[in-house]
């Protein structure tokens, strides 16, 4: 019997033992909980052959200064050998306000690539092979996919052919303050819209990808991570209920989820085994859908950008390393690993070199694929994994029982939520509670070495400003005011607005003339952070 | 009353419209801890700081910036606040900031630079060394 040692924690505070045994598991049943790879609840991975038949994609999300240094820049992460396309979209696009608004000025070409008309899209994948790689757009609610899409059938293309994903989560903008966002409850009826249009047209399109990334960064725990992602889909799926537009199996089918790779290695594995247990059990058992396809949980990882410091950001290398590999262990299936100089800049290109090797070392060199599941059957993982999924449950029914998510966070309980993460993390910091490498453990008096910085082109805004007058000043402006008023009126109807959207933005509406419809229909709603 | 001293006062606030919040609500919460009355802004432009610094008679002026754009907003809120009478006003800044970048902030007048990471007993401090302690 091990002796009894001081208390210790996981990163998210769940009491762990000294040592794990078999009577630890004594609850959980092989077949009913864990099971085989590609077999529900697909504990153990989505698919029977996992990285044995296919490695995970290795996928950056990128975009800076211009569309034309950003279409360049994914000319060079495809020779590299990424696989696919992900678009950051800057401040100005993920607001939806047009270049040429004074307020956003200094911010066009800032964290991501501006994207405001069809024009933008088509110069970001000029003479890239959108028909062959699937694209990801971080954006909100399809709007610039609504862009992508009429930019790929002026190539001709199919758009019921084309691979790709668009974030249209709810939940990852609740953690930015953005200017002009409508309320939660909007937000979710463009989304469901989305999800809908995706379902008869864009078979190959996955029309959400349920972002847990960004509110687990402000401070939240692996399971109120866990509780708050699904909160999300269920908030969708409620309200397709209510419409009955789409049967539920088409609706959900091609639901994708996109979740933190965090710090503390076992616990981000048995996050992601619960995670794709606790899919299943709400998709097969709570919604009675039997096709299994639609229970796979698929997932892209992100290293955690909150763990990187500023402080000697080379260490940072050596954080989203291990966190890949939780990744890879916990069974992802794209991951993004971060640059190591995020918490300074932009990564440089030498860091986004960097970042690709990190995942193809690991892929490559280290034999972790060899295997599926590799963790699978040890005493402390299937505790864990048990454990998460609990305590779970229990956030997302607290959430549930405010009346759901939209409500949740139109409530302001979801932003002091974060608001609270946060605080208590910076205090753990300050009191050394969760020690930092560098930061409050080992801290140097001088920084010992310098990296080298990127830095965002500032003429960049100008630019884009130019582009987008001329562009005003061409168009068939008669045709973009008959097709913003078309879009209105089927947005007051309360019908899909994807088909009066599509066609808006091939007429060259701006993304900020499309949001400035959905501001006048459902009116400005206030940040509810007030200090 | 005339000579009540009133307690020192810190209007926080994000310049433009980046969407990070958390480390300004952090650092709001430890400078109210201190003792520092403190005007929450979040967003605002360079302008409305400054509107905001006259009418709630700031002392100082705390803004966060992670989006690489401060060597441009910083100028422009110095000057604004210069324009509004509130040359005195001292200006702090937080968030991701460059250290070959520092000289160059001081030199437009900002009193305090503190980069990601700073830790929070260290910002406390060094606000009391150059706004005065909070009451």
């Amino acid at each position: 019997m091990a002796q009894p040692t001081e208390q210790v924690f996981s990163a998210s505070g769940i009491p762990i033992k000294d040592v794990y045994v078999p009577a630890d598991t004594a609850g959980i049943d092989y077949n009913q909980d864990i099971g085989l790879p590609g077999k529900p609840p697909f504990t153990r991975g989505v698919y029977p052959t996992m990285y044995r038949g296919q490695a995970w994609t290795i996928r950056r999300l990128s975009g800076f200064n211009t569309p034309e240094e950003s279409n360049k820049l994914f000319r060079e992460e495809l020779d590299m050998g990424q696989t696919g396309f992900s678009v950051a979209p800057d401040m100005s696009s993920n607001i939806g306000m047009d270049y040429d608004d004074p307020r956003v000025v200094a911010d066009v070409g800032h964290s991501g690539v501006p994207l405001a008309s069809i024009e933008d899209m088509r110069v970001l994948f000029d003479g890239l092979p959108i028909e062959k790689a699937s694209t990801y757009l971080a954006e909100k609610h399809g709007v610039l996919t609504s862009m992508y899409f009429a930019m790929a059938r002026e190539r001709g293309l199919d758009v019921s052919k084309l691979r790709g994903t668009t974030a249209n989560c709810m939940l990852a903008w609740t953690v930015l303050n953005l200017a002009n966002q409508i309320p939660p409850e909007a937000y979710r009826r463009y989304a469901v819209d989305f999800v809908e249009w995706c379902a008869d047209h864009a078979p190959g399109w996955y029309p959400a990808s349920f972002n847990s990334y960004n509110a687990r960064d402000c401070g939240l725990t692996a399971w109120e991570e866990l509780g708050i992602l699904f909160s999300c889909p269920i908030d969708y799926i409620e309200e397709e209920r209510r419409r009955r537009r789409v049967p539920l199996d088409r609706f959900i089918r091609r639901f994708a989820f996109n979740m933190a790779a965090h710090s503390d290695l076992f616990e981000e594995v048995a996050k992601l085994r619960a995670a794709r247990r606790m899919w299943t059990r709400i998709v097969r058992d709570r919604y009675g859908i039997k096709d299994p396809r639609c229970s796979e949980f698929r997932v892209h990882l992100q290293s955690s950008g909150s763990t990187h410091t500023t402080q000697e950001p080379l260490n940072n290398l050596i954080r989203i390393a291990y966190q890949v590999l939780a990744g890879v262990l916990g069974g992802g299936q794209s991951i993004h690993a971060n640059g190591y100089d995020e918490g300074v800049c932009l990564p440089t290109d030498q860091s986004m070199l960097l970042s690709i090797r990190t995942e193809q070392i690991l892929a490559l060199e280290t034999g972790v694929t060899n295997t599926i599941d590799p963790l699978g059957g040890s005493w402390y993982v299937e505790r864990l994994t048990t454990e998460l999924e609990e305590r779970g449950w229990e956030y997302l029914k607290k959430i549930e029982d405010m009346g759901g998510l939209a409500r949740a966070i139109h409530s302001g309980w979801v932003h002091n939520e974060y608001k609270n993460a946060s605080i208590r993390r910076a205090e753990e910091i300050t009191s050394g509670k969760l020690p930092i490498v560098g930061v409050n453990k080992f801290r140097l008096e001088e920084e010992p070495y310098e990296v080298p910085v990127f830095r965002p082109d500032p003429k960049s805004s100008q630019a884009q400003i130019d582009k987008l007058k001329r562009l005003k000043a061409t168009r068939d402006n008669a045709r973009v005011a008959q097709a913003l008023k078309k879009l209105e009126e089927v947005t007051r109807k309360g019908e899909n607005v994807m088909p009066a959207t599509v066609e808006a933005v091939a007429a060259y509406a701006t993304l900020g003339e499309v949001m400035k419809v959905q501001l006048d229909v459902y009116g400005e709603w206030p940040f509810p952070i007030f200090g | 009353m005339a000579d009540a001293k009133k307690r020192l006062r810190i209007l926080m606030a994000k310049p433009g419209q980046e969407g990070h919040w958390t480390g300004l609500v952090v650092v709001s919460k430890a400078l109210r801890d201190a003792g520092y009355e403190i005007v929450y802004g979040g967003n605002m432009t360079p302008q409305t700081i400054a509107a905001a610094a006259v009418q709630e008679d700031a002392d100082a002026v705390g803004l966060s910036i992670l989006s690489a754009n401060y060597l441009q907003l910083i100028p422009e809120v110095v000057a604004e606040l210069r324009q509004a009478g509130k040359a005195d006003v001292k200006v702090l800044l937080g968030g991701i900031i460059l250290r070959q970048d520092f000289q160059k902030l001081k030199d437009m007048g900002v009193a305090g630079i503190y980069p990601s990471g700073t830790p929070l007993p260290e910002i406390v401090q060094s606000v009391r060394d150059k706004v005065g302690s909070p009451a």
